[in-house]
């Protein structure tokens, strides 16, 4: 044989060789060929904005340290698409072993029970990784400041838990501390909203002296939407309580709906118009235009000393903060008091301005090849190690009792001192906020007066009101549906599981849950019968 | 021209490639079988498991392969798995009911089963429902396996389509009298519970006296293992409802319970200030004596 057709024969042979390997690996081997550690996880998020992803990163380097067979790899993908990527992946059987996922995210009301698996057993028992700590022996779940309040409320299947949180947050009125200073001669917060007042007065004076264009408040669609509703809805409290007929102490959006179809309530009463009054100040604070501003106007109205304040959830801060180049501080807004010259008399009291549920939630893939792996570094990362971590990395609140709270996002907790009673705002759930966008300028326009606002609120909202109350409707029923095969398939289990509990527990808990989303559904339809005259002409 | 150029030229596969290749697909084979003695054996308990956790595709799978079936329960199986991708068209509804209504024929478990889907099937698996049908069913699943679980469950259902969507009997009085009859019947707790619950929530919403919705929220916080945020809300409700009409005690040790056992809740301070109004009001009252 020559040379060269040995070296072709050694080469096949390599080649051969390298197949052979090659199809061993992918028969029997899903990590890639690089990777030292035995077993790899995945956790997706949408978080992707400043903070949060060194936060994840910093509890998942010390979690490596802790377990060395174990990598977790962070996969952040953009909430524009994160729907769409959730539906693909786990279609595809493709998805990470644990993803964020909120109950709020439209179209994906299907996916939890199909995918997800719950943790409730798992919660029970206690963290391992909070040994040695005051959280010791204490089960998972109730180390969590709010015990998942968010679960109790929106979970997948009543009863069951599926999600472990990371944070929690609320609304804060960001200030250019510097800023405040040179215009007012002092930076620290005024208590009420006539204190805001001052503020606004002061800041026009400032600019006009100055020459410098400088207006109080950042704004842009999603900013005034937010401290637009944090007033009215603070203002409204009083008059909601009125409206609560059920004795909740509250109402359920599917509950104002009703009553506004049902004409308990319009934007005419004097105690909603109040709110228009503050809504209308507010306004005269941001710069010309801003409904047609996105954000990020707002915070480079902000940034560049254009702005004094800027009103935002507190998952913007780390990144405000990092931008700045100069101090930010974050107040709790001051609101109205009881005395208030242009709203006292419609005042409940102070309300509250921060969510005591937590959020953040993630949910573990039910075809998870590492389940215990996956769940244990849950655990971890929502550990007072972990989370304390999560929070000084990523500057977001913790979920974790005794995790120390860094003294810079302090003011971000707010304590149990105000009363919350949803109800009438300026939007009211489903397609309501479009009602309130398109006639905002009849109140804030040239010619503009809260009559005429709350007067075309009135025109329009019924349809509005009524699509999104059978959209509630349409929900409520198709949850039920698909719950009919599995309260028979339990049916199956338990006629050849006699006695077994934890069978008999899951069927209960399912016939109760489809109960409660059946009854629901059968009376807001009903309500939708009964006022299906209203709003017509 | 070297020999592996005449091997490429005239076809043929060098011996050792040809070995190469049999022994990657036996490996490739070998993996598969492993893999596939890592699952257990294929079992109806399987079928039903996967149904229960909304993974109708596997289930069938696994249904497809098993041997020696029921006929009667494998049908059955067949027919919830094809529900469970609601909601059903009008074709599929038309193709299932007369199969349910087969097998509801029968005087075994598969035929409770079967008549109370049938029932469902009209009351809400189809987009206009009939209410009179399905009324009919669910008595008729109740005459035949009295006090069956599947019979209680559907006194639930029917005494839901009483409360909210018939629109007889106008007088609200007499339409509880009715879901108070079937209410007697139903004497597993849970059942018993979640039926309370819904004739509290339902007298509020026909705008009953409130003594006539207490005793409902009261039995259904009795009864327990209500589940999510419910429990919490029954808690606050008796509390506040109980306030407006004047039971200032049993206000008083709702609230405070609810205080006491419930550490996180939005509404907690709302409860705050009520049991202040309340405390105010009982020391009123003992004063006025």
């Amino acid at each position: 044989m020559k040379k060269g057709g040995q070296k072709k024969q050694w080469g096949l042979l390599l080649f051969a060789l390298a197949y052979l390997f090659a199809c061993y690996w992918v028969f029997t081997k899903s990590t890639p060929l690089t990777n030292d550690r035995e077993i790899t996880i995945r956790i997706a998020h949408w978080q992707i904005e400043l903070g949060p992803p060194d936060g994840i990163q910093a509890a998942i380097d010390r979690y490596e340290e802790l377990n060395p067979n174990v990598r977790v790899k962070q996969v952040m993908v953009p909430g524009t698409v994160y729907r769409q990527w959730m539906r693909a992946n786990f279609a595809g059987n493709s998805a990470p072993d644990i993803v964020e996922y909120g109950a709020w995210l439209d179209g994906l009301a299907d996916l939890p029970v199909r995918y997800f698996d719950p943790l409730t057993e798992d919660l029970m028992q206690p963290n391992p990784y909070n040994k040695g700590t005051e959280l010791e022996g204490m089960p998972w779940l109730k180390t969590f400041t709010d015990e998942l309040m968010e679960q109790r409320l929106n979970s997948p299947e009543p009863g069951q838990y599926y999600a472990a949180t990371l944070t929690r947050g609320s609304l804060r009125l960001f200030v250019n501390r510097d800023l405040l200073k040179e215009i007012t001669g002092s930076s620290e917060r005024v208590e009420d909203f006539e204190g805001m007042r001052r503020i606004f007065k002061q800041t026009a004076a400032y600019s006009q002296r100055e020459g410098r264009k400088i207006l109080p408040l950042g704004g842009s669609k999603d900013n005034a939407i937010w401290i637009m509703s944090f007033y009215a809805g603070g203002v409204t409290n009083k008059y909601n309580r009125t409206l609560d007929d059920y004795g909740f102490l509250g109402m359920y959006p599917w509950q104002t709906q009703w009553k506004y179809l049902n004409q308990e309530w319009d934007y005419q009463t004097p105690g909603i118009m109040a709110a228009f009054k503050i809504l209308d100040e507010l306004d005269k604070q941001m710069p010309l235009g801003y409904m047609s501003f996105l954000r990020d106007e707002a915070v480079r109205q902000f940034m560049r000393g254009e702005a004094l304040f800027i009103f935002a959830g507190t998952w913007e801060a780390t990144s405000l903060r990092r931008l700045a180049e100069f101090p930010v501080d974050a107040w709790r807004c001051p609101q109205p008091t009881t005395s208030d010259p242009v709203v006292g008399e419609h005042m409940l009291g102070h309300y509250a301005d921060g969510n005591v549920s937590t959020s953040f939630g993630l949910y573990l893939n039910k075809r998870s090849p590492h389940r215990e792996v996956a769940v244990d570094f849950l655990r971890f990362i929502t550990s007072k190690e972990g989370n304390q971590l999560f929070t000084d990395k990523s500057g977001w609140l913790p979920s974790i009792k005794e995790v120390s709270v860094a003294p810079e996002i302090a003011s971000f907790i707010s304590p149990e001192d105000g009363y919350t009673y949803p109800g009438s705002n300026i939007s009211v759930g489903g397609g309501t906020r479009s009602v309130f966008q398109k006639n905002l300028h009849l109140m804030t326009g040239p010619e503009g007066s809260i009559d005429n606002f709350a007067a075309a609120m009135d025109r329009d909202m019924p349809k509005a009101v009524r699509s999104s109350l059978a959209v509630y409707e349409r929900s409520a029923r198709w949850a039920v549906l698909p719950q009919d095969s599995r309260v028979i398939a339990y049916g199956g289990l338990l006629e050849n599981n006699p006695g077994d509990a934890a069978l008999l527990l899951g069927q209960q808990r399912l016939e109760a849950a489809q109960n409660l989303s059946e009854a629901r559904a059968l009376m807001i339809a009903r309500q939708l019968e009964l006022t299906a005259d209203f709003g017509k002409n | 021209m070297s020999s592996g150029e005449k091997n490429l030229q005239s076809g043929e596969v060098p011996r050792i490639l040809k070995f190469l290749t049999s022994a990657a697909l036996c490996l490739g084979w070998v993996s598969q079988t492993q893999a596939e003695d890592h699952n257990s054996e294929p079992s109806l308990d399987q079928v039903w498991t996967y149904a229960t956790t909304s993974q109708p595709i596997e289930a069938r799978n696994i249904l497809d392969d098993l041997e020696g079936l029921d006929p009667r329960v494998e049908t059955l199986a067949h027919t919830v798995l094809d529900m469970s991708r609601a909601p059903l068209s009008e074709t599929q509804w038309a193709d299932i009911e007369p199969v349910l209504a087969e097998l509801a024929q029968g005087d075994d478990e598969v035929a409770a089963r079967a008549l109370y889907l049938q029932a469902r099937m009209y009351q809400i698996q189809q987009l206009k429902p009939d209410y009179v049908r399905s009324t009919e069913l669910y008595l008729e699943l109740n005459q035949r396996w009295p006090g069956s679980h599947w019979s209680q469950l559907g006194l639930v259902k029917l005494g839901l389509v009483k409360l909210y969507a018939l629109p007889e009997p106008l007088d609200v009085e007499e339409r509880f009298t009715e879901v108070d009859a079937l209410l007697a019947q139903i004497t597993e707790p849970t059942l018993r519970r979640d039926l309370h619950l819904q004739m509290a929530w339902a007298g509020l919403f026909h705008q009953r006296q409130l003594d006539d919705v207490l005793p409902h929220l009261i039995a259904a916080d009795k009864i327990g293992g209500m589940m999510g945020i419910t429990p919490e809300d029954v808690m606050i409700q008796i509390g506040e409802l109980s306030f407006r009409a004047g039971h200032l005690e049993q206000s008083k040790q709702y609230f405070e319970r609810f205080l006491r056992e419930v550490p996180s809740n939005n509404k907690r301070y709302n409860v705050r200030m009520r049991l202040k109004e309340v405390d105010d009001a009982l020391a009123e009252q003992e004063g006025a004596k």
